[in-house]
This record gives structure tokens, sequence and C-alpha cells, in this order.
């Protein structure tokens, strides 16, 4: 289990690859400028490619500023319109920069390629999930209604997978990309986020391993209706909200069944209780007299 | 750096230190139930039991703080449940000695790692982390005294105390690593 999975998830997660941008370049210029500066000395220099190695290691990325994240955020945001075109691939990210009068070059501040575009999408549409299951709560508790935990984490599965719809031409690759291995540590990340979130608002107060066991089997809800939502050709998918409804209906009824073997378990293990108590005490019964044959 | 980066860093310290918190709780219940299992009819048993219901209020204000502050429990929770009893109830077997020895062995590095946790909330900004320092505080101060009513009932007279001693306080530090990320 990664570390940084199951918490309240950050709300942006692009790291700074070693490509870096240009200002962070700046950075390790010192050290580019020693390397290549002295040519006849160079080969004197390969003797202590020990310290060269060590110099690299040393070199530490400087953390991603916050200018650095917006514009990252702004070419993203730009490069969704063009997925229909390009896939969510490095074409997409060139087009949306050139869309803002940006150099292709800018590319290079995105070194997972498509991922990055597939996980900005994910993380904004967790972010509006958010904010319409926070909207919902509030509705809810002005009316001085409770929450219906079912109809809610149903509307909540099926709110999400709806702002998938605009893209579900493409969402297939976007599925595929998530599964790379490289990519693995963030999708699940991203899926912690949406089952978390869904869980909190519907009220969950769980604190010990429920929490998992609550979470698990919404994600596992959630993911296999995403597929079955892909291959949907039923009008406004209702077949998939069919699926989801029964996938929720499966996940109730396993928690019944839960419920009812540990009764039958109770029940059956103090049934063996009393019947080894009772066995223990037969040696106590008196054996009945026997009759005494001679007398008629 | 920034804001954002600031508040993620505060963010996954008190993850970190809610989540073996309340880990670190339900082990001593549950070690302290294991040795009332075992030496509840005696007469440490009522001192045990005392010390039993102060962890259960810690864990109890635990509980609560994980709901709270959205903090994802540890995995490995039904892992210590049935771990502390078994050493609670595994200690107590060797004599009221032994439960003791092991009662002061846990305590100290309770104590420690609650010293560890107030020094790094108030790097981090003691104006913001004020209530949950005073917690952590009155918490570490009831742990202390339990260490010490442990010494007063002869934990160091028991069997091999130096031993056991060391190889309880490995293993709770052992806990508290894994417990911190899993």
């Amino acid at each position: 289990m990664s570390t940084s999975t199951g918490d309240r998830n950050p709300p942006q997660d692009t790291s700074s690859g070693p490509g870096g941008s240009a200002s962070s370049q700046t950075s390790n210029g010192g050290y580019n400028t020693q390397r290549t500066g002295q040519g006849a000395q160079y080969s004197d220099e390969l003797d202590n490619s020990e310290d060269l190695v060590s110099e690299v290691e040393e070199e530490e990325m400087p953390e991603e500023t916050e200018e650095e994240y917006q514009t990252k955020q702004a070419v993203l945001k730009a490069s969704l319109p063009f997925v229909h075109q390009y896939g969510w691939t490095k074409k997409a990210i060139v087009a949306g920069a050139e869309s803002l009068g940006m150099p292709s070059m800018v590319h290079g501040m995105f070194p997972r390629g498509g991922a990055e575009l597939v996980f900005y999408f994910y993380e904004e549409s967790n972010k509006e999930l958010e904010s319409f299951l926070k909207q919902k709560v509030t509705e809810l508790k002005e009316k001085d209604e409770k929450i219906k935990t079912g109809p809610f984490i149903h509307d909540a599965i099926e709110t999400r997978l709806r702002m998938i719809i605009p893209y579900i031409d493409k969402w297939p690759q976007a599925m595929a990309i998530q599964t790379l291995p490289q990519n693995a540590v963030q999708s699940w990340t991203n899926l912690s986020r949406v089952v978390d979130d869904i869980w909190f608002y519907a009220g969950d107060k769980s604190n010990d391993f429920n929490w998992y066991t609550k979470r698990g089997s919404l994600a596992a809800v959630y993911k296999s209706t995403e597929i079955y939502l892909i291959q949907d050709r039923s009008e406004d998918y209702t077949d998939t909200w069919n699926f989801l409804e029964n996938r929720l209906e499966d996940v109730v009824s396993a928690g019944h069944l839960a419920r009812n073997l540990q009764e039958t378990n109770t029940v059956l293990s103090e049934g063996a209780k009393g019947f080894c108590v009772m066995v223990s005490q037969v040696p106590t019964i008196p054996k009945p007299t026997e009759p005494n044959r001679n007398d008629k | 750096i920034s804001q954002r980066a600031k508040d993620e860093k505060t963010r996954k310290l008190l993850s970190r230190i809610i989540r073996v918190d309340q880990a670190g709780e339900l082990g001593a219940d549950r070690i302290y139930a294991g040795q009332i299992a075992v030496l509840g009819n005696t007469p440490v048993g009522p001192i045990i039991q005392e010390m039993k219901e102060q962890e259960q209020e810690h864990l109890e204000t635990f509980n609560k703080l994980i709901v709270e502050k959205r903090v994802r429990p540890t995995a490995l929770l039904p892992l210590w449940n049935i771990a502390g009893f078994a050493l609670g109830a595994g200690t107590a077997l060797l004599g009221k000695e032994g439960a003791m020895a092991c009662t002061v062995a846990v305590e100290s590095v309770i104590g420690e790692h609650y010293n560890s946790q107030i020094r790094d909330l108030m790097e981090d900004d003691p104006e913001k982390h004020k209530e949950l320092i005073k917690k952590l505080s009155k918490f570490r101060d009831d742990e202390l005294h339990h260490h010490d009513t442990g010494l007063e009932h002869d934990a160091e007279k028991a069997p091999m105390y130096d031993a056991l001693s060391q190889v309880i306080k490995v293993g709770c530090i052992g806990a508290i690593w894994l417990s911190e990320r899993i």
C-alpha cells in the first residue's frame, strides 16, 4: 500500500520531472559549464568520473513554484478540447499550448506526456465532484433532512461518471494509460480520492478496518461501472445506471451476508459450548440401579 | 515554498501523528486487556483496570480525531488488536512482575514518542496545533504515570527484565514505524 494514498489527497499532484521547466535548469547551469568548459582537459576529468556522478546526485531538483504550477494548469486546461482530435497525447498538449500562444517546446514541462493530461482531467473532475457533494450536503442540512446513504452514493457515482461522457470517445485510451505501471500509483491515488470523498460526504464515521472495506467495495463498484459505461450504447446510458444500481445492491447484500454469518457463528459457537458442557456433565448422572432379578 | 506545499506538509504530519497514536492507544488498551485476562482476579487487577480505562479515554479521543481530520486509520489495526492482547497475556503469564515490566517498557517508548510528536507540531505551527499539543501533553503525562506505576509494582523484579524490556521496546518502535506508513 503506497504511503501517499488513502489520506485526503493533495489538491493537485503534477510533479516536476527531470526535465523541469526552463527556470529550474538555470540552477544546474553552473554545473553544466564546468563540465563542458575545458575541452582539452576533458580526458583528465573522465578520471574523476566518480566525482562527476556524485555531483549529479547531489543536485536536488528545486520544488515546483506556484507560477510553474499555474502555467501547467493553464496549458492542460487549454489542451482538453484537442483530446478528441489527438487523444490523450503530447500532441494534444502541444496544440493546447500553441492555442495559448506558447511555444510547442512547453511540452517539456510534462515529462509523462499524455498521462499528465489524463491526471489533470481526473483531478479537475474530482474537484467538481467534491463541490457537488458539498452542495448536496448543505442542501439536505437546510431542509433538515437526513442523508439516505444508498441514493446519495448512487447519485455521487453517476455524477462523477457523467463527467467522462464528453470524452467517452477517447476514454478507453485514458483508462489504458492509467493502467501503465509508471502511472499506476497516481491512478490509484485518484480513485482513492473519489471513494474517500463520496464516503466522507455521505457521512461515514468509521475509524477502524471498516474504513478500508467501505472504500474498497465502492472503488470496485466505481471501476466496474466505468468499464460498463465505455461500451454502453443505450439512450442516455440508462443501462449503465441500472448496472450501477445492481452493483450497489450487491454490496449491501454482501454486508447483510457478513452480518448474518457472524450471528450464525455466534449461535453455533454458543450451541457447541452448551453441548460440551452437557457432555462433561454425563459422568455425574447417577447410574440407574439394576432391578433385582430375584424379585418377582 | 508555496502555501499549497506548506499546507500539504502539515496535513501529512497531522495524518501521520493521528494515525499512529490511534494505533498506539488501541495496542495499549489491548495489552492491558490481555493482562487483565490473566491477572484480573489478583490484587494488581484493579490497578491494571484503572490504567486500561485511561487508555480507553485516549483511544476515544483519537477515534474522534480520525473522523474529524479525515485521517486514514492504519490498515494494521486488526494485527495490533491481536498482537497487543497476546503481548499483555503473555507477559502476565510471567507473573505480576512480568506484566509490570511490559507496561514500563511500552509506556517509556510511548512517552518518548509523544514528546517527539509534540516537538514536530511545535516546529510546524505552535499556534495552529495548540489544541492537539495540549491533548498530547496530557496523554504523555498519563503514560509516564503508568510507567511509574509499573516501576512501583516491582517491574524490575521480572524474570530477564533487561532482555524482556529491550525486546518489547524494539517491537513497539517497529510497530510505530509501520503504523505511521501503512
